[in-house]
């Protein structure tokens, strides 16, 4: 009995500072798998295109419903969560899947790699509502409901990392913060309680690697699985940056 | 993972320090001086298409495009304004290719439209500033580049191939601005073609420029009001094409012949006899022009 099967090439690496190579798999196919279950029928027979035993490929999951990010990796030469990616789809534009690690980010092994840069950015950026208090703040202030649908679009972002794999200014060896940190960036900051650190936001977004870095490629927003306004994002912090760079000048803070 | 996988720059390194201060000088030194200047200057020179259209000014006896010239000449603190345009360029292109070294271009993966006008504002700010030097470098500096590639004039005035006694700045009042433009354009296509590339070059940059510059300073904030600020930029774009355009017909059109007889007196002195032949025809030689009535002019 012969069974349907697909090529997958994978893209491996043992540990973080070696090389990589790529290995090519034979994977049964079945209908409506996604990328995630081609890697879990590798890994429960690891055994390469020409018959050699390797080690398990290696990769990162959580939700497997593309709202955690922890499964991006670049598939047929776009970044994207393997957990969403469909193979049906994927061999009608080419008979062999080819799946990379993400190229912007540290490997850890195989295609997981380390996105603590973007979760530092979250935190260098106050990435929060300050509520904390010791009396009761009471009600928060009303809000239109184009604000709220503007946050809510900010607050799809699942920090998977697709927008700075995309981004021509952002590379390993720099300091970018990149889209997903100005989204977060114009999020908090159009919070009517997240105001209140809008300042400290913006004199870290107004350092290197911050807002006047971006080069206005708009990648982002193309590749950006959850359609965030990332356009709007960057041009509002810009403005800010703008507005608060004067006020900075003539009130003499700093 | 640890914090030290995330590079962070010294924050109170100088270029940490003013990091935003640079970059937003970066645009603003883009826009004004030097943009400023290349729109006035494409403009100016729009109008050399004014001789091919009306000839020479009956009542001066010169080409309508000098007077303009003659009016940039005529300008208060014009050797501040140059050293002032020579720094903000230096400014502006040696922080720009300290931005082209920290990126990466990707337009082989992400193959979308603003992506393509991401890499090339790069390409044209290197060939805007090779093309930038060479033309000041020619037309100001008077190199020869190749041996075809030149301008034998200086300023108003023109220096003699000959070793006659007198000096360029004896026939400074001599206006050459069209000839000296129109000879090195007509001289060899190569010039041509490169003063095509060169300004379509720096107009594609500024007029993109202008488009970025709406989103770094927040001008434009939604996708629509940047698709409508495009259509602008669009349009400024396509209005310097055309004013080059006009330049360069101008320029290559020029008939020698329409020179006064002051400019044929510098032109035939200064030029090789083979080029004096093959602009102003078989048999005119720098003798029909003697420098004596030029230069009586001078003393009066
Ligand atoms: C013809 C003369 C030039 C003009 C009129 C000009 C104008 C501009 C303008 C208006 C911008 C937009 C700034 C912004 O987005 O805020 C810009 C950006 C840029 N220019 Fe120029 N420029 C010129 C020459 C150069 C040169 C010689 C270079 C060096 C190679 C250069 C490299 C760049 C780069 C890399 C950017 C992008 C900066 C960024 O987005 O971060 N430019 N230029
Ligand atoms: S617009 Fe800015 S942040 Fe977005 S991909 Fe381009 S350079 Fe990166
Ligand atoms: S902005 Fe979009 S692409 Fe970037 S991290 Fe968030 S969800 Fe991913
Ligand atoms: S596993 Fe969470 S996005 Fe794919």
């Amino acid at each position: 009995m012969s069974t349907k099967t697909f090529k997958v090439k994978v893209k491996r690496q043992d540990e973080a500072a070696s090389a990589s190579y790529w290995q090519t798999f034979d994977v049964d196919y079945t209908p409506n798998m996604n990328v995630i279950s081609t890697l879990q029928k590798i890994a429960a027979k690891p055994v390469t295109a020409d018959g050699k035993d390797v080690a398990p490929v290696v990769w990162d999951c959580g939700c497997l419903e593309e709202v955690c990010g922890a499964c991006t990796m670049v598939i047929n030469g776009r970044a994207c969560q393997a957990c969403s990616t469909l193979v049906d789809e994927l061999l009608e534009e080419n008979p062999v899947i080819q799946i990379e690690p993400m190229s912007k980010f540290p490997v850890v092994r195989d295609l997981w790699v380390d996105r603590s840069r973007m979760f530092n950015n979250l935190k260098r950026i106050k990435g929060w509502v300050p509520t904390d208090g010791t009396y009761d703040l009471g009600a928060g202030p009303q809000e239109t409901q184009e604000e709220q649908d503007l946050r809510y679009a900010y607050s799809r972002c699942m920090t998977c990392g697709c927008c700075l794999e995309a981004c021509p200014q952002f590379t390993k060896d720099n300091d970018f913060m990149g889209a997903q940190s100005f989204a977060q960036t114009d999020y908090f900051n159009s919070h009517a309680t997240g105001k209140l650190l809008a300042d400290e936001r913006l004199d870290v977004i107004m350092g290197p690697g911050g807002i006047s870095d971006c080069g206005n490629s708009q990648n982002c927003v193309q590749v950006c699985p959850k359609e965030l306004p990332l356009l709007t994002a960057i041009a509002s912090v810009g403005r800010q940056a703008t507005i608060y760079s004067i006020k900075r000048f003539f009130t003499g803070k700093k | 993972m640890s914090d030290s996988t995330v590079a962070l720059a010294e924050p109170n390194s100088a270029f940490g320090k003013y990091h935003f201060l640079l970059r937003r000088l970066h645009s603003l030194s883009g826009i004004i001086p030097i943009g400023l200047f290349v729109c006035v200057h494409l403009f100016t020179n729009a109008q050399m298409i004014l001789h091919t259209l009306f000839g020479v000014n009956p009542a001066t006896g010169e080409s309508y495009f000098q007077h303009e010239v003659n009016f940039i000449h005529a300008m208060p603190a014009l050797e501040l304004i140059e050293y002032a345009l020579w720094a903000s360029i230096a400014f502006h292109a040696v922080l720009g290719f300290v931005y082209i070294f920290n990126s990466k271009w990707n337009t082989t993966q992400y193959k979308y439209e603003a992506n393509y006008r991401y890499t090339m504002q790069r390409v044209t700010g290197i060939i805007a500033i090779i093309f930038i030097f060479f033309h000041i470098a020619t037309l100001r500096w008077r190199w020869d580049i190749g041996g075809f590639w030149y301008t034998p004039f200086w300023g108003h005035g023109g220096e003699l191939a000959d070793n006659s006694t007198i000096g360029m700045g004896d026939m400074k009042h001599v206006p050459m601005s069209l000839p000296y433009t129109a000879y090195a354009l007509q001289f060899h296509w190569v010039v041509l073609a490169f003063y095509v590339v060169g300004v379509l070059a720096a107009i594609f940059h500024w007029a993109n420029g202008l488009w970025t510059a709406a989103i770094t300073w927040g001008l434009t904030i939604t996708a629509a009001s940047q698709k409508r600020w495009g259509v602008v930029c669009w349009a400024l774009g396509i209005g310097l094409t055309f004013a080059m355009t006009a330049a360069l017909i101008g320029a290559m059109t020029y008939n020698f012949k329409d020179m006064t007889v002051d400019q044929k007196t510098v032109f035939t002195h200064v030029l090789p006899q083979d080029q004096v032949t093959r602009f102003l025809g078989e048999g005119v030689t720098k003798a029909d022009f003697p420098l004596e009535a030029i230069m009586e002019k001078a003393e009066h």
